[in-house]
């Protein structure tokens, strides 16, 4: 089993009326919010978070791409995740994932090749490449791709990264969007051919068979936890089956908000007010902006439409909107919160019954303060990950995951030639 | 309402019309605009004058090829090849928004290909300092009510309408976004795709319609328009929105039969260009 702390870095300090007053948390939030001193010391706390876990042990740390957007402060996740290479490299547990770039948004798209290679060499080849299609938001509407070629740039990008990765030559390349004459980036990444790659995504087929067909790791990053992500990982299995691949746990990843304390009841104590601030702040979007025709495909669309209009499926969203309380959250699987024997036994379950080999922990939620981000993870990182470790222990998880030089292997390439 | 027939036609080996036909007399090409192509009053009017042909974009209806259409410069040449099919050496054109915009690059690229032009309250300008409301960003009925002067008027009834079944609704909402999407690979983000580069080569005879209380293409933008095409006109509908076609169906018409009949017969006096 393994166990990525995962970083949104929101702004922890949005007006108590901030859903009621404003919009959108994403697209529209206005700048005039963002106060520069105190996202000096939120970037630095968040820093100093993910530094943490590396020391913790946990299997990586991991970072994301978003923007206009109040609950996710890293319009460049490769910013963060060169700072966070320096403390990797140290690292004999930890790799770093970034999570990703999305691919239609970079002009040129071997920019991304260009960077993740450098991240890989920085981390001596512990990296792990995202490549995300990217929400709506982020890429129709605050990056302004037009949605009718959000996916076939998505998908030419994806190919010519890996194409570049591949080879050791000089190549060229007549694509629909992009050309070129020299594509020669330096570096090459450490890995080779090149770093795992994993794609996060929401559930449509097109991803299952994108994911499957290239033998990478899928992960659904969804912030409604195990149950939700039961209801996709299910579908993915069986499509996995059906176009006879194997069942490597770690071929597939879920996100989950945990929230631990000593005690079941400290734990809403502790945590009640950040949860609440993310799910009723940080999930505020517009349903003006939430997606631009074409975004989905006629056939997800359907899919969706089918659910929403007959009242088979309630969305998340909209469980949310009918008011949840504390162990609502917890009852849906929205949040796995509790002492560690709670936490264990309930994600000992769900890790088993989703048959996911990675699990993206938040450890920060919403407003919550450096200390308690602390707390939260050491007390994962002691009282519940060595207990799960060996879930799935009889499977090689080696293809998703980096091999990394060994510290004399690193000291050799520097010395050599 | 008489139904009219509707022809699937090959333009090229990338793109297929479905075209829909009505009506005797002169030939006529109606280019719906972003909400998709439906046979309306003003379509059933025409086509009482004219003989119409009024093709699905590409992605819409039976209409397909969308994602073999690279940008505006294919959109436009695949249009000169429905001509072709249609045998339409020379088309009057009419427009409506999105339409109006395509019907205004038809005539700039090629001077030969359109007779005459009537540009609907057209997109393809935009002034950032009275920007168009971005419409791929508003609820469906925000965007109902921001197309007509009087949202209590049949019109906008027919905009609101939600079918009762589910399987209705579904198909019903699949449609609007189908016809939002391929509006939106040409009008995405902002509507300007270089038409003011070009604009100034329209050798066409050109009318713009526009409704008064336009909110969503304001009447300034006509003046953009008619002050880059000295030789347009410009007819100006009271009690109208963009939807000018539905709110005040006979203005319009005649509107259009005026100024087609007029420029006609010029046409005929001086041998083509006005």
């Amino acid at each position: 089993m393994k166990f990525i702390a995962f970083h949104l870095m929101p702004y922890r300090e949005l007006p108590a009326d901030f859903e009621v007053t404003y919009p959108s948390v994403w697209v529209t939030p206005p700048k005039k919010l963002f106060d520069p001193k105190k996202g000096h010391r939120m970037y630095h706390d968040y820093l100093d978070e993910l530094e943490f876990a590396v020391d913790l042990g946990f299997d990586a740390i991991g970072v994301n791409e978003h923007h206009s957007n109040a609950y996710g402060m890293m319009p460049s996740p490769n910013l963060m995740g060169s700072i966070l290479s320096r403390k990797v490299r140290r690292s004999d547990k930890t790799s770093l994932i970034v999570l990703g770039n999305s691919l239609a948004s970079y002009n040129p798209p071997i920019r991304v090749a260009e960077e993740m290679a450098m991240l890989d060499v920085l981390t001596g080849g512990k990296f792990i490449a995202g490549f995300p299609v990217g929400t709506s938001m982020d890429q129709n509407y605050a990056y302004g791709i037009n949605p009718a070629e959000l996916r076939e740039r998505y998908y030419e990008a994806h190919d010519l990264i890996m194409k570049t990765w591949k080879s050791d030559d000089i190549l060229t390349y007549n694509g629909k969007y992009n050309q070129f004459r020299y594509i020669n980036p330096w570096p090459r990444p450490a890995q080779r051919p090149h770093p795992p790659v994993w794609i996060p995504g929401g559930g449509s087929v097109e991803t299952y068979d994108f994911s499957i067909h290239h033998n990478y790791s899928f992960s659904y990053l969804s912030y409604f936890g195990h149950k939700y992500a039961k209801k996709v990982m299910g579908p993915f299995w069986d499509r996995n089956d059906e176009l006879g691949a194997d069942r490597n746990p770690y071929k597939a990843g879920y996100c989950q908000i945990i929230c631990l304390s000593e005690t079941d009841e400290r734990a809403q104590i502790d945590y009640e007010e950040h949860v609440r601030y993310f799910f009723n702040k940080c999930l505020h979007v517009d349903r003006r902006v939430a997606e631009a025709p074409g975004y989905r495909t006629v056939k997800s669309l359907r899919a969706g439409l089918t659910s929403q209009f007959d009242g088979t499926q309630k969305s998340a969203s909209q469980m949310l909107k009918d008011g949840m309380g504390w162990q609502d959250l917890i009852d849906h699987g929205f949040i796995v919160a509790g002492s560690p024997a709670t936490v264990r036994e309930i994600m000992r379950e769900s890790l088993q019954d989703m048959r996911v080999g990675n699990v993206v922990c938040l450890f920060h939620i919403g407003s919550m303060p450096h200390w308690l981000v602390q707390k939260n993870m050491q007390m994962f990182a002691e009282e519940v990950m060595p207990q799960l470790r060996s879930l799935f222990s009889e499977w090689d998880h080696s293809h998703y995951w980096p091999k990394g030089y060994a510290e004399d292997a690193k000291q050799e390439a520097a010395t050599s030639g | 309402m008489a139904q009219p027939k509707e022809l699937l036609i090959q333009a090229n080996e990338n793109v297929s019309f479905a075209v829909k036909v009505a009506g005797q007399g002169e030939p006529v090409v109606y280019l719906h605009g972003a909400g998709g192509l439906a046979w309306d009053p003003f379509l059933e009017g025409l086509s009482h004058h004219y003989q119409v042909f009024a093709p699905h974009l590409p992605g819409t209806g039976r209409s397909s090829g969308l994602e073999n259409i690279r940008d505006l410069w294919d959109l436009i040449l695949c249009h000169y090849d429905l001509f072709d099919r249609l045998g339409l050496d020379a088309a009057t054109v009419i427009g409506h928004s999105l339409g109006g915009m395509i019907g205004l690059e038809l005539a700039a690229t090629d001077q030969s290909r359109i007779k005459q032009l009537v540009a609907i309250c057209p997109a393809g300008l935009f002034k950032e300092e009275e920007p168009v409301p971005d419409m791929f960003a508003m609820l469906p009925h925000e965007l109902a009510d921001l197309m007509v002067a009087d949202s209590s008027s049949p019109a906008a009834e027919m905009l609101r309408y939600v079918p009762s079944t589910t399987e209705e609704r579904i198909e019903a909402t699949i449609q609007r976004m189908q016809n939002l999407q391929a509006a939106a690979k040409f009008l995405w983000p902002i509507p300007d795709k270089g038409l003011k580069h070009r604009i100034h080569r329209i050798k066409a005879p050109t009318l713009f319609i526009w409704g008064r209380q336009d909110r969503f293409m304001p009447v300034s933008y006509a003046d953009d328009f008619c002050n880059r095409i000295p030789h347009a006109k410009l007819a100006l509908i009271d009690q109208a929105a963009h939807l000018v076609t539905l709110e005040q169906t006979g203005q319009v018409l005649t509107a259009i039969q005026d100024f087609l009949h007029v420029t006609e017969a010029h046409q005929n006096m001086t041998g083509g260009f006005p």
